[in-house]
């Protein structure tokens, strides 16, 4: 029986459990043999779980879902995974000093948004990670929140996550969501202002979720669990508050060196914390996630995304609960 | 009739060597993405029947979305190839780093033959590649252990052979490779120095 493992993952501060588990020895005191991936976007995710260049990948839920569906060639049952990380996205605009676009009433949040929107020179770009993403989903809410037209206000672009902050330098995009420290890092060098970010829009959401091939499952069920262990070993670690400056360093460690390459200052200031609403999370019970993910499910059918023949395929594959969804 | 086909793949040479070989099929017309393009508007400029894209490039998630995202100004639908009764071929072509978009309402042709000159190309560019890292690594193994000796000697004051002894009989001792304990050491060594 083969213990390898091939993980995919995109360069972001919530993929910590995966870089503290390889980096600590985690996966291998649990007798598995990981091999981390670092993709360079969400459709290098997708394609390598479907056409067999990853067993897993640290993805969000919309994306596992139409991939499981078979939205990228042929079906693949992936089930929901091991949940890891909540909420940490965050919803970036050009500029400084803006005024408030939460908080506030409608009337007062539509004209604000009206006055940063028409103090650029054209339709702002707005830029999200993939079609199919938490970010998608959270900046559309977000906008309607402001009352602003989704396909008339701004114009949706797709880049991969670590690509923002040069394009929000380089003028190539207005603001965008992604995942932590991307945003954070737009702020902390003027370029945006976080408006938003996942706790406002929908507090303690599933971000990422470990998700495995059935593939790999089924050669090795027995691993499954020890996946699960060690897991549940490396979110601990990240989610004790004492180890965050060493979690810092490993991941603004180069990629050769282990390390994602992240910026330093940016990464400090989302890792877990009670008192940030921005930083990132890894706790979790099994409720949690239920009521986590029927919101997106729900955003999906709004979008067009699913029928009702791939409800009931989502069903049998558990990621919905049988309770109706209203 | 004759088919358009975008190439866009950041190496130049192999995009070069693959527009090369695919013009010796004279009812193909090839064209080369710039390097400062964004496939999007390279698609919108020259509405090829086909796109060969680098999985690597970090633009390929927006071609795949023009169809959902009526924003992206694109009038005719992008739709990644897929052959599902051919897996083998799929699973060839992502491991070889390249994938193949059909722009719809364009009488299909048989994408396969094109597909297949890509992947065996990028797979020879891979290989050339994996053996220059190999033997990039082989170098900086020895710089490792090297820089690891010079630290050893000045802390324990002892001589290369020593200090080389040593080492060896640490990873014996530990089971492990000489360069990995070496590493270790510097790690534990140079944190100071680093940070």
């Amino acid at each position: 029986m083969s213990s390898a493992i091939r993980i995919g993952l995109l360069r972001l501060a919530d993929s910590a459990p995966l870089i503290i588990a390889r980096n600590l020895g985690i996966f291998e005191k649990h007798g598995l043999d990981a091999e981390l991936i670092v993709s360079p976007s969400w459709a290098n995710i997708a394609d390598g779980l479907v056409w067999n260049g990853l067993d897993a990948a640290l993805v969000f839920p919309p994306l596992a879902i139409m991939t499981a569906l078979g939205h990228r060639g042929r079906e693949i049952g992936l089930h929901r995974g091991i949940p890891i990380s909540r909420g940490g996205n965050t919803v970036v605009l050009r500029g400084q000093h803006l005024p408030p676009f939460l908080g506030t009433d409608d009337v007062t949040k539509h004209r604000n948004f009206e006055s940063w929107r028409t103090g650029l020179s054209r339709r702002p770009k707005l830029a999200v990670v993939h079609l199919y993403s938490t970010h998608f989903l959270i900046l559309m809410d977000f906008l309607k929140s402001l009352h602003a037209h989704p396909e008339q206000d701004v114009e949706i672009v797709i880049m991969p996550p670590d690509r923002m902050i040069d394009a929000l330098a380089a003028a190539e995009i207005d603001g965008f969501c992604a995942g932590p420290p991307w945003g954070t890092e737009a702020d902390l060098h003027g370029l945006g202002s976080i408006v938003a970010g996942s706790a406002n829009i929908h507090t303690g959401h599933l971000e990422k979720t470990l998700v495995t091939t059935q593939r790999w499952g089924q050669s090795a069920p027995a691993l499954t669990q020890a996946l699960q262990a060690a897991i549940g070993e490396a979110t601990r670690f990240c989610m004790n508050p004492s180890n965050s400056a060493e979690i810092v360093r490993q991941l603004s460690s180069p990629l050769a060196n282990g390390g994602l390459a992240l910026p330093r200052e940016a990464t400090e200031k989302i890792m877990p914390d009670q008192h940030n609403l921005n930083a990132m999370q890894f706790d979790f019970s099994a409720s949690d996630v239920d009521l986590s993910i029927s919101w997106m499910i729900r955003a999906m059918q709004a979008q067009g995304w699913l029928t009702p023949a791939n409800m009931k395929r989502l069903y049998e594959l558990g990621w919905l609960t049988p309770a109706p969804i209203s | 009739m004759t088919m358009k086909i975008l190439l866009a793949d950041e190496n130049s040479q192999r995009a070069g060597a693959l527009s090369e070989i695919l013009k010796a099929d004279s009812s193909l017309e090839v064209i080369r993405l710039e390097g400062y393009e964004s496939l999007i508007s390279a698609v919108k400029a020259h509405v090829p029947d086909i796109v060969l894209v680098d999985i690597c490039r970090a633009d390929r998630d927006g071609l795949d979305s023009v169809r959902a995202l009526s924003s992206s100004g694109l009038e005719r639908p992008v739709a990644l190839f897929v052959d599902e009764d051919d897996e083998a071929l799929m699973e060839d072509a992502f491991a070889a780093g390249v994938c193949s978009y059909n722009v719809m309402d364009t009488p299909p042709r048989d994408v396969k033959p094109l597909l297949r000159s890509a992947i065996a190309l990028y797979r020879r560019f891979q290989e050339t590649a994996a053996e220059l890292k190999a033997a990039r690594q082989v170098l900086s193994d020895r710089e490792t252990v090297d820089t690891a000796k010079k630290i050893f000697m000045r802390n324990e004051r002892c001589s290369e052979a020593e200090a080389y002894r040593w080492f060896r009989r640490r990873a014996m001792q530990q089971a492990r490779k000489l360069v990995d304990v070496a590493t270790d050491y510097l790690r534990v060594h140079t944190k100071d120095d680093a940070s």
